[in-house]
């Protein structure tokens, strides 16, 4: 192990950016995280995490800044670099050859040179290091054949086989099943009190208070604070920083001054009382079954009324995907019900779901709303072709027409509808979404995440639109972990936590309450 | 007794070069690109190697010229791939076809005439003290070495491993320092190497002859033996070794047979041992999950 001080801190970045085309994940980032202890880097999706501890790796090259680990300067965007340091990286997404034996997946890494070895000899090495890391794994098996939680004990002992003085790990738990994560906590604990650095990137407000010694918050690709001890924060005031409330408190105050002259935020305390009002959603009682990807559903119930925004604030991870599934008829449900616009369509596929008015705005526009590589029309005509017979004529130009006039009223920049989906900006990917989804026959909108990496501009135009949608009579459920967001244009909003709704919260919405609400604290 | 001698002879002519031209498919294979520039650069050694011992009456001369003409055309092939971005399938045909076209323009060019042409001497040969064998050349004796070697290199060394997991998880390769795009640049000038020698043995081998298109097809019928051998080496250069059995049997039928059956059919064996060797390896799982599957490189 490299000689360390204790006064230097074991990473040390400044002035760090990175940016991905025009996109930028990293900005101005400047962090020291002092020697040892188990260090947090908690933050939204696109926050910038990830990239963060592919600088640290070595893996992404930023674009400036520099890095000293122990004090010493290191290459940037060099692997071999960061590692002759001590740094290893543990990928979120296992970076294992599946077809490797566990004992060729530990070697291919380690060390230089061409490396020759029997295979008898390669097992017993690699048998020694796991043991002496109490890992119970046969070296010859094969990587694919690991249930997740050996492949990520692999990942582990591959790391710290070259003597790593920081371990990165990079969303370790969100692969892992809670009895996976509380085995994989008590072996960084054991590794901490070794004297391993350790850097964890997570989202999960609990694990982070079970686990971490210090917290860093990132948001936007900016350093919001950190690293903070972690007995000098409170998790109620941990949430509004990773979830973008930070500067809430004017915000509230600014609802509240409208609230006394504002005929429509006055109505939104009364929305919370309909009469004689119709479901436009009606999920009830509804679970999922247990799998390993996604957090299941219990006993799940929402009710959203014509004409009313109810927002559905998680912190990611809490089931919002396995939501948006089930609503989508992707995932099936093991017992509940689900109406849609007071018909009966729990057992209904998505293109009849949509002929009873459901629309779905999907969390990733890029992969699940649009076909990046299809022309404009096709992307705009195809939910129209999901519900019609398989066996159609098409006429294009007659689309092609529908559809720029469509595209113009919904103010999407465009050159001619036969381009790619891929030109577009992401706001305008989003407003070619909604000018699809959003016609008249929509009488249920889920929209995920609407908003995700889009500019104000665009932030608002969406925002608008699904008030204008409320107003005509739509019902509305926003889900979404940006709590700005939910309280600028949610009537009323519901707390999500692990697959269960657990509060309902109506305006004036009051930060501290939400962000205590989000971690499962009552109060 | 003799019977079974020549009838091995033949095996191990026919068979080298396959077995030289799969080696030269494995590595790259297994680098994650589908070799299919085997065929093209096969025949610029085999020319090569003709030309120079024409030109400079020399072997090694010619050897090392097919060698390093042959390595050119590899790198010209990655980089087309790797840095250009092209499809490997449309490259590895392109080079193929610059490989047949370019052969036979080099021919023309030098010597007038597309005719083929003859050398005075071929490879050295390994020499009477091998009785019934004393005919064939060192290549030939060469090649179990050059196969072992291989095998050594790829699957029991660090160096295999990391070019295995470029080929198959290059953020993997990444993630521990290794450049998947240099290791398919390494991959690609030993295939090269490989692909120089398959060549030579073909034209300088025991015919002492080049002439157009002479490789007909071998090169292709190696990669198919790059597939039926799961990418790993030994069982490569076995699967070669009876696409060549196959072929050698095929001709002992046109002489015993070739009265009552279609002799056309008889050198159609080979190609119909191909695909059903093809057939049968997709039924049965290859050892490795390469990239190359998809047909593009992966990027992470």
């Amino acid at each position: 192990m490299t000689e360390v001080r204790k006064d230097i801190p074991a990473i040390s970045c400044r002035d760090v950016s990175v940016s991905f085309g025009e996109v930028s994940a990293l900005s101005d980032i400047s962090i020291d995280l002092p020697l040892g202890g188990i260090h947090a880097v908690v933050g939204q999706n696109g926050a910038g995490k990830t990239t963060f501890a592919r600088v640290v790796a070595g893996i992404v090259k930023p674009d400036s800044g520099s890095l000293l680990i122990n004090g010493k300067k290191i290459v940037l965007g060099n692997v071999a670099s960061s590692r002759s340091t001590g740094i290893e990286l543990v990928h979120q997404s296992f970076a294992l050859p599946p077809s490797f034996t566990v004992a060729e997946a530990l070697e291919y890494g380690s060390g230089g040179g061409v490396g020759f070895f029997k295979k008898g000899d390669l097992n017993n090495r690699w048998r020694r290091h796991l043991e002496a890391l109490e890992m119970d794994i046969d070296p010859r098996h094969l990587i694919q054949d690991l249930p997740i939680e050996l492949q990520q004990a692999v990942e582990i002992a591959r790391a710290l086989s070259s003597n790593a003085n920081i371990l990165i790990l990079d969303e370790p738990t969100a692969v892992l099943s809670p009895s996976g994560i509380a085995g994989l906590f008590k072996r960084l604990r054991r590794l901490r009190d070794t004297g391993v650095t350790i850097v964890l990137v997570l989202h999960k407000i609990r694990e982070i208070w079970e686990i971490a010694d210090s917290i860093t918050v990132l948001r936007k690709g900016k350093l919001i604070d950190g690293p903070m001890e972690l007995g000098r924060t409170k998790p109620e005031s941990l949430t509004p920083m990773i979830m973008g409330a930070k500067d809430f408190k004017e915000n509230i105050s600014r609802i509240s001054d409208e609230n006394s002259d504002n005929k429509v935020l006055d109505q939104k305390s009364i929305s919370t009382l309909p009469k004689n009002k119709k479901h436009a959603l009606e999920i009830d009682g509804v679970s999922t079954e247990t799998t390993d990807h996604e957090v299941s559903l219990e006993n799940m119930s929402i009710k959203v009324y014509q004409d009313e925004i109810v927002g559905l604030a998680d912190v990611e991870g809490n089931g919002q995907v396995t939501l948006l599934r089930v609503l989508a008829g992707l995932s099936d449900i093991s017992k509940g019900k689900i109406k849609i616009c007071g018909q009966e369509a729990t057992h209904l596929n998505l293109s009849k779901r949509r002929l009873l008015g459901l629309r779905i705005i999907p969390f990733d526009r890029n992969m699940e709303g649009l076909s990046l590589t299809s022309e404009l029309w096709e992307n705009w005509v195809a939910s129209e072709l999901a519900v019609t017979p398989l066996i159609r004529w098409i006429n294009p130009m007659k689309i092609k027409e529908r559809c720029k006039i469509s595209m113009s009223e919904w103010d999407v920049a465009y050159n001619s509808p036969e381009q790619k989906a891929s030109d577009l900006s992401g706001g305008n990917c989003q407003k070619l979404i909604l000018s699809r989804e959003l016609n008249d026959e929509a009488g249920m909108i889920v929209a995920a995440q609407p908003t995700r990496g889009l500019d104000i501009g665009a932030t608002n135009f969406v925002w608008t639109t699904l008030e204008n949608a409320r107003s005509r009579g739509c019902g509305v459920l926003l889900l979404s972990s940006d709590l700005d967001e939910l309280f600028k244009i949610s009537d009323r909003i519901l707390v999500m936590l692990s697959g269960s709704i657990i509060r309902e919260l109506n305006p004036p919405y009051d930060l501290e309450k939400a962000g205590r609400a989000m971690v499962g604290e009552s109060g | 007794m003799i019977e079974f001698h020549e009838f091995l002879v033949a095996i191990l002519r026919s068979g080298t070069p396959l077995i030289y031209a799969a080696l030269a498919g494995v590595i790259v294979h297994r680098s994650g690109v589908w070799h299919l520039g085997l065929e093209g650069i096969m025949i610029i050694g085999a020319c090569v190697t003709i030309i120079g011992i024409v030109l400079t009456n020399s072997f090694i001369i010619a050897i090392l010229s097919a060698i390093i003409i042959c390595i050119i055309v590899s790198i010209l092939q990655w980089f087309v791939i790797e840095k250009l971005k092209a499809n490997q399938i449309i490259v590895g045909l392109g080079i193929t076809g610059i490989g047949i076209g370019g052969t036979a323009f080099a021919v023309e060019s030098i010597f007038g005439s597309l005719a083929a042409i003859s050398a005075p001497f071929g490879i050295p040969r390994i020499g009477d003290t091998f009785g019934p064998y004393s005919g064939l050349s060192v290549l030939v004796f060469i090649m179990p070495f050059a196969v072992f070697s291989l095998w050594v290199l790829l699957l029991r060394s660090r160096f295999g491993l990391r070019l295995a997991a470029a080929g198959e998880h290059p953020f993997a390769a990444r993630s521990v320092g290794a450049n998947p795009s240099i290791m398919r640049l390494i991959a690609f000038c030993v295939g090269g190497l490989f692909c120089a020698l398959a060549g030579a043995e073909l034209a300088a081998g025991s015919l002492q002859i080049f002439a157009q298109n002479m490789v007909a097809g071998r090169g292709f019928m190696g990669f198919a033996a790059v597939i039926f051998g799961g990418g790993h080496p030994v069982g490569s250069a076995f699967a070669a070794m009876f696409f060549s059995i196959v072929s050698v049997v095929g001709i002992r039928m046109q002489i015993h047979f070739g009265n009552f059956v279609s002799h056309d059919l008889l050198l159609c064996l080979p190609y119909i041992a191909t695909v059903l060797g093809i057939w049968i390896t997709a039924r049965a799982k290859g050892r490795t999950n390469s990239a190359s599957q998809i047909s593009e490189l992966r990027v992470q």
